[in-house]
C-alpha cells in the first residue's frame, strides 16, 4: 500500500543509494589512472594545429590527454588556466604582454619573452615553456587591387582614410590593447567607418565578398597567400613579437615534469614559413587540423 | 558587483546600446511582417484544404527542426555577412508558430456559427470578415506572440555574423570573458521579450470576443 511511510522510506533509501553511488564513482575516478592533461586552444586555425600537436606529443610520450580545443578568445583561455579547467594551451608572447599583463609594448623578442615568463610565474603561478622562432603578429591586410586603388601601403595610410574604410575582425580585437584601441593611440585616433566583429573563421569571407576593406589578419594566416592579399606595413612599430609557446599550470608540471621536455622539442621546429604552410593546409586545402598536426609530427620524427 | 558593472557599461555607451536595440527591433519587425503576411493567408488555406494542410504544415514542422544558427551559416554564401542572411534565418523561425496557430484558429470555429451566418444571408466574404476572422484572431495573436518571443531571443545570433543587434554584447562579453558586458545583452533582450509579452498578451485579451 502506498502511504506516507512508504514514500518516506523509499525516498530515504534512494537518497542513500545515490550518495553511495556517487562516492564510489568519485573514488573510482580518483584512485584509478593518472589525471589526464587538459590541452586547450583558442578559436582559430593556428591554435587548432598547435594544440593538436601538443596533445599528440604528450600522448606519444605516455601522458594521457583530454582535448579542450576551440574554447574561445584569449580571456577565455587565461581564465580556464586560472580556474583549473585547462592545464596547457599555446599562447603568444606579445598577447601575454599586452592583453593579459597589460604592460607596454616592446619590439625586443628576448625582453618580451623574459617579461612574460617572469610575470606569469609571479602573478599567476603559470609557466612559459620555450618559444618557437615564428612571429605571428597581428596585421591589417587588404585586397591588392583595393589597396593599390586607394594608395594604401602602411597603417598610417590606412589611418588617414579610415573614415571611408570598413574593418572586419574578431570581437576581441575591437577592445584589446594591441588591437584597435592600440592602433588608434599610436596612429592618431582615427575613426573607422565601421568595425564588423565576427567569428574569426568568417573574417576573410567578409573581405573577399567586398563587405569590408581591411581585415584583421594574423601574419601566418594561410589566406594571405591564398587570396593574394597585401599586408599593411606597421610603420610605427606598434606590434610586439608574437612567438608561440606553451603556457602550463605549475601544478600540472609538478605532477608531470616530462611535459616541459616533450613540448620543448617542438618549439625550434615552428618558424614562419612552416607555420604558414601548415595553416594553408587547413584553411586553403580544407584539411583537418588534427591530420595536418599528426602528419607534421610524423615527418619530423617526433611521433610514429 | 556584476549587475552594477553591467549597468555602468551600458550607461557609458548609450548611442551604441540604442543602435543595437534599433537593429534588434528591425530584425524582429522584418521577420514578423513577412511571417504574418505569408502565414495568415497560408493558414486560412490549409484550414480549408486537406492537401494544402498536409504538405504545407508538414513542411513547416520539418523546417522548424533546423537550428537557426545552421540556417544562418548556410545563407552566408548567398547573402554574405549581412542583415539579409540574419533576417532570412529569423523569418524561417517565425513561420511555423504563426502558420500552425492560424490553421488551428480557423479549424476550430464551430460549424454552427458559420451556418447561422450563412443562414442570415451573409456572403462568403462577409462571413470571413465579420464572423470567422474575429473569432480566429485571439488564437492567431497567440501564435504571433510565440513567434515574437522566439525571434527576439534568436535575433542575438545575428551578432555572430556581424549583423548587429543586442547579440553584440553577448559575443563581446564572451570574447573578453566579461560577464557584465554579457549581461547588458542578456538583460536587454529579456526586457524586450517581457515588453512584447505584455503588449501582445494585452492585445490578445482585447480582441477576445465577449462571452
Amino acid at each position: 500500500m502506498i502511504n506516507r511511510k512508504y514514500i518516506v522510506r523509499w525516498t530515504l533509501s534512494a537518497a542513500i543509494g545515490l550518495t553511495l553511488l556517487s562516492v564510489v564513482v568519485a573514488c573510482g575516478g580518483l584512485g584509478g589512472q593518472p589525471k589526464p592533461i587538459r590541452v586547450g586552444s583558442k578559436d582559430f586555425t593556428e591554435e587548432f594545429i598547435v594544440g593538436n600537436m601538443y596533445a599528440l606529443l604528450l600522448e606519444a610520450n605516455g601522458i594521457p590527454v583530454e582535448r579542450k580545443l576551440d574554447l574561445g578568445g584569449t580571456p577565455v583561455l587565461q581564465q580556464a588556466l586560472l580556474s583549473d579547467q585547462v592545464d596547457v594551451y599555446p599562447e603568444y608572447t606579445g598577447t601575454g604582454l599586452l592583453t593579459v599583463l597589460k604592460l607596454p609594448s616592446s619590439t625586443d623578442r628576448q625582453q618580451v619573452y623574459n617579461t612574460v615568463k617572469e610575470e606569469y610565474k609571479k602573478q599567476f603561478n603559470l609557466v612559459w615553456l620555450d618559444p618557437a622562432p615564428m612571429n605571428d603578429t597581428q596585421a591589417l591586410a587588404m585586397k591588392k587591387d583595393v589597396a593599390a586603388k586607394l594608395g594604401i601601403k602602411t597603417i598610417s595610410d590606412m589611418a588617414a582614410q579610415a573614415s571611408n574604410l570598413t574593418m572586419i575582425g574578431p570581437p576581441e580585437f575591437e577592445q584589446r590593447e594591441d588591437g584597435l584601441p592600440g592602433i588608434q593611440k599610436a596612429y592618431g585616433n582615427f575613426q573607422l567607418k565601421q568595425y564588423i566583429p565576427v567569428d574569426p573563421g568568417l573574417r576573410y569571407q567578409g573581405l573577399v565578398n567586398g563587405q569590408a576593406d581591411v581585415v584583421v589578419a594574423f601574419s601566418t594566416d594561410g589566406e594571405i597567400a591564398a587570396y593574394d592579399l597585401v599586408v599593411l606595413q606597421d610603420d610605427k612599430g606598434l606590434f610586439p613579437p608574437y612567438q608561440i609557446a606553451p603556457v602550463v599550470r605549475q601544478q600540472a608540471l609538478d605532477a608531470n615534469p616530462k611535459i616541459a621536455e616533450v613540448l620543448n622539442k617542438l618549439a625550434p621546429l615552428l618558424d614562419d614559413a612552416t607555420m604558414q604552410r601548415l595553416n594553408n593546409e587547413v584553411s586553403g586545402k580544407k584539411r583537418e587540423p588534427a591530420d595536418v598536426a599528426k602528419e607534421f609530427l610524423q615527418q619530423k620524427g617526433l611521433i610514429k | 558587483m556584476v549587475l552594477v558593472n553591467a549597468f555602468q557599461y551600458a550607461a557609458a555607451r548609450p548611442e551604441e546600446l540604442l543602435r543595437a536595440f534599433e537593429q534588434h527591433l528591425l530584425f524582429v519587425g522584418v521577420a514578423l511582417c513577412i511571417g504574418i503576411a505569408l502565414c495568415v493567408p497560408l493558414g486560412m488555406l490549409t484550414s480549408r484544404s486537406q492537401t494544402a494542410s498536409l504538405t504545407i504544415i508538414n513542411a513547416a514542422n520539418a523546417v522548424r527542426v533546423i537550428p537557426s544558427l545552421a540556417i544562418l551559416f548556410l545563407s552566408i554564401p548567398y547573402f554574405g555577412l549581412s542583415f539579409a542572411a540574419a533576417a532570412l534565418a529569423l523569418t524561417v523561425l517565425a513561420l511555423p508558430p504563426i502558420l500552425i496557430n492560424t490553421d488551428a484558429a480557423f479549424r476550430t470555429i464551430p460549424a454552427e456559427i458559420k451556418e447561422a451566418a450563412y443562414g442570415m444571408g451573409m456572403t462568403s466574404r462577409q462571413v470571413l470578415r465579420r464572423v470567422e476572422f474575429p473569432l480566429a484572431l485571439p488564437v492567431i495573436i497567440a501564435g504571433i506572440r510565440t513567434a515574437t518571443l522566439e525571434v527576439i531571443a534568436s535575433a542575438t545570433l545575428a551578432a555572430f555574423i556581424g549583423a548587429g543587434g543586442l547579440g553584440v554584447y553577448i559575443t563581446r562579453g564572451f570574447a573578453l570573458f566579461d560577464n557584465s558586458i554579457l549581461l547588458v545583452g542578456a538583460i536587454s533582450v529579456a526586457l524586450l521579450a517581457l515588453t512584447a509579452e505584455l503588449v501582445l498578451g494585452g492585445l490578445e485579451r482585447l480582441v477576445r470576443p465577449p462571452r
